[in-house]
């Protein structure tokens, strides 16, 4: 196999033969290569194909601006990535890449039939030819569309590896580590100050990598770089990260940065993360980001073998390739006749630098004439041939600003250059605003809303002498801010390469430039004439144009394509560039994957899974579980060859018949303290307390100043300046800010004081006509007989040894308690309380048996039965108002004029005709179902069970007006036939006289 | 993420340890029962939401959970002050020169 | 410096302390009430083995051991003017954090900077999305203190973060 490697060139480890595969085939590289730069080396340009018109397409760039060379790679199971960089992706012994859109291989791709039906799928494509008929819209048009839509293949098994994320807080944040960002980061660093130096690459160096000829303080530029880096390996206050992409930049000098862990070795370390997510908030950050090159826009601008002179020149110096061995050169810059000229001494045989300018400096003629390189100026492209790599070139002269006699020139790779423009994009991100420079035509960072400067390339300073010293004076300012001193450094550099060059739009041609594949996005196979058509069309604004023909929408976000398309819009429209303007650029800067944004939040830690004390207890039995706000609580025990429905009923008839054991330890808690305790409760909650007796409890029911309903609990006053109130479980963090906020904004004259207490107490529920029974024999220092401890007491006591806060309290029509004890002695209570209990036939109950029970009592769940609209009137709550009261949360609300107004939704029992029918909750009511679609509808089901204890199925619903329906039949339509139900005034569908809790 | 200078903590602290509140300097009236149906619907409903300098409300909820005021530009999404709940407004003129 | 050396070979070590008595005190004005309470937010003073943290302007951490536990509600019961104490010893789990790398483990899931936190102080944060109470104790000691059921989401992204620092990445 042609071998393109130059021996002991580049930085590449020469002795280090690295093996990997391609499409299936293996391949040898070196270590310190990229994949692109190991195919390359092994003649091969061929890396894909394009993405709408499937054309073969090689590798353009050497950097992270990558459009073409986007490949699928596997490190083994779960391990698989699609569009991964050829260009950013090291080489790793063992390396599987596969090339990405096509079919059935990358030299024959049947798709590439798109190519010659380009006039179907010019700009605006979609818009024009889905539009009928409709029918075909979700059948046809869409699938057929996602089918062919999409870059690569998205992996199919769960990702197996891990992302790590951390935040760092630093004086100076210096993003990108060529030249500029060096010497900002030597001079903070130098400085005392703590500073971060982050670049993409994989190693520091920027542009010094690829210019190995420049000599700074009389040192060649790489050894001037390994002293760089000496010197900050040694500074303790510097921390340099290499792979690590600055993806955001967002507010108050917060920067988001994606660093690459792994996918560069060989073999990870084990627990290693793939890639960590940082989050850095720098007091000062520099920009060093360097300038983007761009491509010239002419026929034929996309064949493999045509690529940008400059990443020609870093494959060239830095990885020892050579793209070709008769490269031709075209240019509007004077860079390309370097890349050229390095070509040259390297041994390639440069086929002609075609420069669109009629004149140049005469050192650069001279210099390409002494390589016997033939320089042609004032020239213009118009083509190119090869089908699946470059072989000719042609090549017009002007006449009078038109192409004249064409010439083709016989080459084997074409290296292109339109120009330099900054990297704008995270300066952007900030809100910065752009200028247009007239003289350097590009846009320039112009007004900063953060304290962050920008040197270097970034800001239109092409050579490395001017960058290293604009760098270290903005790593001087920097410092010097942060309160340090500092001192720029100055640096001597000679052999600097700098040069000038014109901006373009496409280049003229001779032929129909209609028919022209002048490619400006080669990601999204955007052309000069769908920018032309898109104005032609009517686009008139740079966002517009971009949408409708996706110029720089794709992952590289217009790195190349921006400014080109900007130019040729702004020719179309007649316009100046900085009058039609340059599109947003929004982060991630590169493409960045889900998995870094995820972080930690994966598997177990996904998100928090708050568990009881008593967790472990009904993990053991075999416990269904469901999630409640973030508590997982147990559902219900299913014994074996039980289903749900057979579990619950027999946990129902469990707790009715002898005794059930609950744990109720997610309900939120606030323990509410001080001499004002009485009257923040009166103001917070809408029923009385000033009357409560210590020892007792009362329901609490809150409102929103709306008048809503919040929330709800059973609230004990356990001395005159104390309450245990109790919240819903989902609810308790809302009520507790809602409670603080009163207190701290509205009321802060009042001395009441409040403290969560959720986590603090566990608590076990006994419900049923044995729990008596079960508790008694536990409890010390209490008397809780039906008399001593009514329904609705609560007070201080020892159960089984353990310092407990007991209520009698039911939430199933039950005599109930509920025993509050220290979290750590939960799960002991419960285990003694069950063991206990096991004469009585004691049955642990889960969440699912407990919303029985509730419902056959007509006890209400905020959040369920409620939805942020019903009133307590509205949810026959009228009784737990305290009448007297002056003024409590809400109170004012209650008689605003639509609170009171007939047709408001109210909550009622609705029992199917059918009593086997379980309604389905959410389910929809309508009072006619015969009346015409979209029929109206008058309520919905709010909660719906099957009730052991009546034998038949219950619900709940709010419908309009519900009271008034007493006895009437409503109607739920559902999708296999309509449910017939009856309203009932009242909820309460067991135990109306409350017989049961007295006990 | 923004920072936040706490006015309790008298530090500049990561967004993340705050929630935001609404809007500032809303009363609730001392005897809500002598407001009419519109005074109250007002009270209850109508805010500011301005293009510009905002009064808001945040809470230092994962910190000192002190409620207090501050003062943003909702534009450049910037604050320009914070201080503590019960103290008058700051002078606008004054830190709109600040900022600049 | 290089920062995929500086923790390489630094460890870590995450420890769940035993039970001790924790009071949440709350009181307007705490001169005069005879506990030392510091006054500044994030501050704190020891006096034998009980310690006071100021996590509020009127809010106090008291911890004590449990065998101090009567003695320390009923010097609190004593205090005369208005004021909530409440007892949250089992409300939370506090964590020893040890090591060289132990601001890089905080790192993973604080976003406040923690290299400032001055050792003897403290503060309520977040760590990933639970609230927690971050203690210095000394300048590669903390210790973490969460409610006892977002105890088990710390814990495992604190173990996840070990290793990593073990991995050396």
């Amino acid at each position: 196999m042609t071998t393109y490697r130059l021996p002991n060139r580049g930085r590449v480890d020469h002795g280090k033969p690295v093996r990997f595969s391609f499409d299936g085939k293996s391949y040898q590289g070196l270590a310190g290569d990229t994949l692109a730069s190991a195919l390359l080396a092994n003649g091969v340009h061929l890396m894909g194909r394009s993405f709408k018109y499937h054309r073969p397409r090689g590798v353009v760039s050497a950097g992270s601006d990558e459009p073409n060379a986007l490949f699928g790679t596997r490190r083994g199971a779960g391990r698989f990535e699609p569009n991964t960089r050829a260009t950013i992706q090291e080489l790793r012994e063992g390396l599987d890449a596969t090339s990405q859109n096509r079919w059935p291989s990358l030299a024959f791709d049947m798709g590439a039939i798109n190519d010659n039906l380009g006039s179907l799928f010019s700009a605006g494509f979609y818009y024009k030819t889905f539009m009928w008929p409709r029918a075909f819209w979700d059948r046809v048009y869409e699938p057929v569309i996602r089918n062919a839509a999409g870059l690569g293949v998205s992996p199919s098994e769960p990702d197996a590896d891990s992302y790590a994320s951390r935040f760092a807080h630093v004086d100076v944040l210096v993003v990108g580590a060529g030249p500029a960002g060096l010497a900002a980061a030597l001079a903070a660093g130098r400085s005392g100050a703590s500073v971060m130096l982050v670049d993409e690459n994989s190693e520091v160096g920027g542009t010094l990598l690829s210019e190995p000829a420049v000599t700074i303080d009389d040192k060649p530029a790489w050894d001037w770089l390994a002293a760089t880096t000496a010197e900050f390996d040694a500074l303790p206050n510097v921390t340099v990260m290499t792979r690590t992409t600055a993806i955001g930049y967002y507010h108050q000098n917060l920067v988001g940065l994606c660093q690459r862990l792994t996918d560069h070795l060989d073999t990870p370390p084990e627990g290693a993360p793939r890639e960590r997510m940082w989050k850095v908030r720098a007091r000062e950050v520099v920009l060093a980001q360097g300038a983007l090159e761009k491509p010239l826009v002419f026929d034929g601008n996309d064949r493999p073998g045509v690529l940008l002179a400059g990443a020609a020149q870093t494959y060239l110096n830095r990885y020892g390739v050579k793209v070709g061995d008769r490269p031709a050169i075209v240019t509007a810059h004077d860079s390309a006749w370097y890349t050229a000229f390095d070509l040259a001494e390297a041994g390639a045989k440069p086929a002609a630098i075609v420069d669109v300018r009629a004149t140049v400096d005469h050192a650069l003629t001279d210099r390409a004439r002494a390589l016997g390189i033939e320089a042609l100026l004032g020239r213009t492209v118009t083509g190119t041939s090869g089908r699946l790599r470059v072989k000719s070139l042609r090549v017009n002269r002007m006449d009078g600003g038109k192409a004249g006699e064409a010439r083709d020139i016989a080459c084997d790779a074409v290296l292109m250059c339109g120009g330099w423009t900054p990297c704008l994009h995270l300066f952007s991100h900030t809100q910065g605003k752009l200028t247009w420079d007239e003289a350097l035509q590009v846009y320039l960072p112009g007004k900063k809303t953060e304290t962050v400067q920008i040197a270097g390339a970034g800001r239109g300073l092409w050579s490395i002498a001017a960058s290293l010293e604009d760098g270290a004076n903005a790593g001087t300012l920097a410092a010097r801010d942060v309160g340090c001193q500092a001192e720029a450094p100055a640096f001597t550099v000679s052999a600097d390469r700098t040069g000038s060059g014109v901006t373009c739009k496409e280049l003229p041609t001779d032929r129909d430039a209609g028919k022209a594949k002048a490619f400006i996005d080669f990601q999204n196979d955007v052309t000069a004439k769908d920018i032309r058509l898109a104005v032609r069309e009517g686009m008139r604004s740079i966002e517009h144009v971009k949408r409708y023909t996706t110029n720089g929408m794709a992952t590289d976000q217009g790195k190349m394509s921006n400014v080109n398309g900007l130019m040729i819009a702004a020719d179309a429209l007649g316009k100046a560039p900085p009058q039609v303007g340059l599109t947003t650029f929004r982060p991630p800067y590169s493409p960045t994957t889900f998995g870094s944004f995820a972080g930690y939040h994966k598997d177990a830690t996904f998100e928090v899974t708050r568990k009881t004390p008593i967790d472990g207890w009904a993990e053991a039995q075999g416990a269904a579980y469901e999630p409640v706000s973030l508590w997982r609580r147990a559902w219900y025990f299913p014994k074996p060859g039980e289903d749900m429905h057979a579990a619950v009923s027999r946990e129902c008839r469990g707790a009715r018949a002898s005794v059930g054991i609950f744990d109720a330890s997610t309900l939120g808690k606030i323990e509410v303290v001080g001499p004002d305790a009485v009257t923040f409760m009166e103001r917070m909650y809408t029923n009385p307390w000033a009357k409560l007796a210590p020892g007792r409890c009362r329901y609490g029911l809150l409102l929103g100043e709306d008048g809503f309903i919040r929330d709800d609990g059973v609230i004990g006053r356990l001395s005159a300046d104390r309450f245990h109130v109790t919240t819903t479980t989902g609810g308790a963090a809302r009520v507790l800010n809602m409670m603080e906020d009163y207190l701290q904004t509205e009321w802060p004259d009042l001395k009441v004081w409040l403290t969560s207490t959720t986590e603090q107490w566990a608590v076990v529920a006994l419900q049923g006509p044995n729990a008596r029974k079960v508790l008694e024999p536990f409890v010390e220092g209490l008397d809780i007989s039906a008399e001593a401890f009514p329904h609705m007491a609560v007070a201080e006591c020892t159960v089984a040894g353990f310092p407990a806060r007991l209520f009698r309290v039911s939430f199933t029509g039950e005599l109930g308690f509920e025993v509050n004890v220290p979290a750590r002695h939960g799960r002991a209570l419960w285990e003694k309380l069950w063991e206990a209990g096991q004469q009585y036939d004691i049955v642990p109950y889960g969440t699912e048996t407990m919303h029985v029970l509730r419902a056959e009592k007509g006890y209400i769940i905020v959040g369920q039965d409620t939805d942020g609209t019903l009133t307590p009137d509205d949810a026959g709550l009228t009784w737990a108002i305290g009448k007297a009261k002056p003024d409590f949360v809400g109170k004012r609300s209650l008689t605003r004029p639509d609170m009171v107004a007939k047709g408001r939704k109210q909550l009622v029992g609705l029992l199917t005709d059918d009593p086997k029918v379980v309604l389905q909750e959410g389910a929809q009511i309508v009072a006619d179902p015969a009346q015409p679609k979209p029929m109206t509808m008058i309520g919905h089901v709010t909660s719906s069970y099957w009730s052991d204890a009546l034998g038949r199925s219950i619900a709940m619903a709010v419908v309009v007006d519900g009271r008034d329906r007493d006895g009437q039949t409503l109607h739920v339509p559902m999708p296999d036939g309509t449910i017939t139900a009856k309203v009932v005034k009242g909820t309460v569908f067991l135990d109306p006289e409350n017989a049961r809790i007295s006990v | 993420m923004l920072l936040i200078h706490c006015p309790y903590c008298e530090q500049d602290l990561p967004e993340l340890e705050f929630a935001y509140a609404g809007e500032a300097h809303i009363a609730r009236p001392t005897d809500p029962s002598k407001l009419s149906d519109e005074e109250w619907r007002d009270f209850l409903f109508i805010r500011t939401n301005p293009k510009g300098v905002h009064f808001e409300r945040w809470r230092h909820l994962n910190g000192c959970a002190r409620f207090f005021n501050a003062v943003r530009e909702t534009v450049g999404d910037k604050f320009l002050a914070t201080y503590k709940t019960g103290e008058p407004r700051p002078d606008i003129t004054s830190l709109m020169g600040d900022a600049k | 410096m290089n920062a995929m050396t500086s923790t390489a070979s630094a460890g870590v070590t995450i420890a769940e302390l035993p039970p001790t008595t924790r009071i949440a005190l709350r009181i307007a004005d705490p001169a005069g009430i005879g506990f030392g309470l510091p006054t500044t937010v994030g501050a704190r003073s020891a006096e034998g083995a009980r310690t006071a943290l100021c996590l509020g302007p009127d809010e106090w951490l008291l911890e004590a051991p449990e065998a101090e536990r009567d003695a320390l509600l009923a010097s609190l019961s004593g205090i005369a003017a208005p004021h909530s104490a409440v007892e949250v010893s089992d409300r939370e789990i506090t964590y020893a954090l040890e090591g060289p790398a132990v601001l890089d483990l905080l790192a993973t899931g604080c976003p406040r900077d923690l290299a400032r936190m001055p050792v003897g102080s403290g503060a309520r944060t977040v760590f990933d999305t639970a609230q927690v109470v971050l203690v210095r104790e000394a300048d590669d000691r903390f210790h973490l203190t969460v409610w006892r059921s977002f105890a088990p989401h710390v814990r495992a992204l604190l173990d996840i973060a070990e290793r990593e620092l073990a991995a050396g990445l």
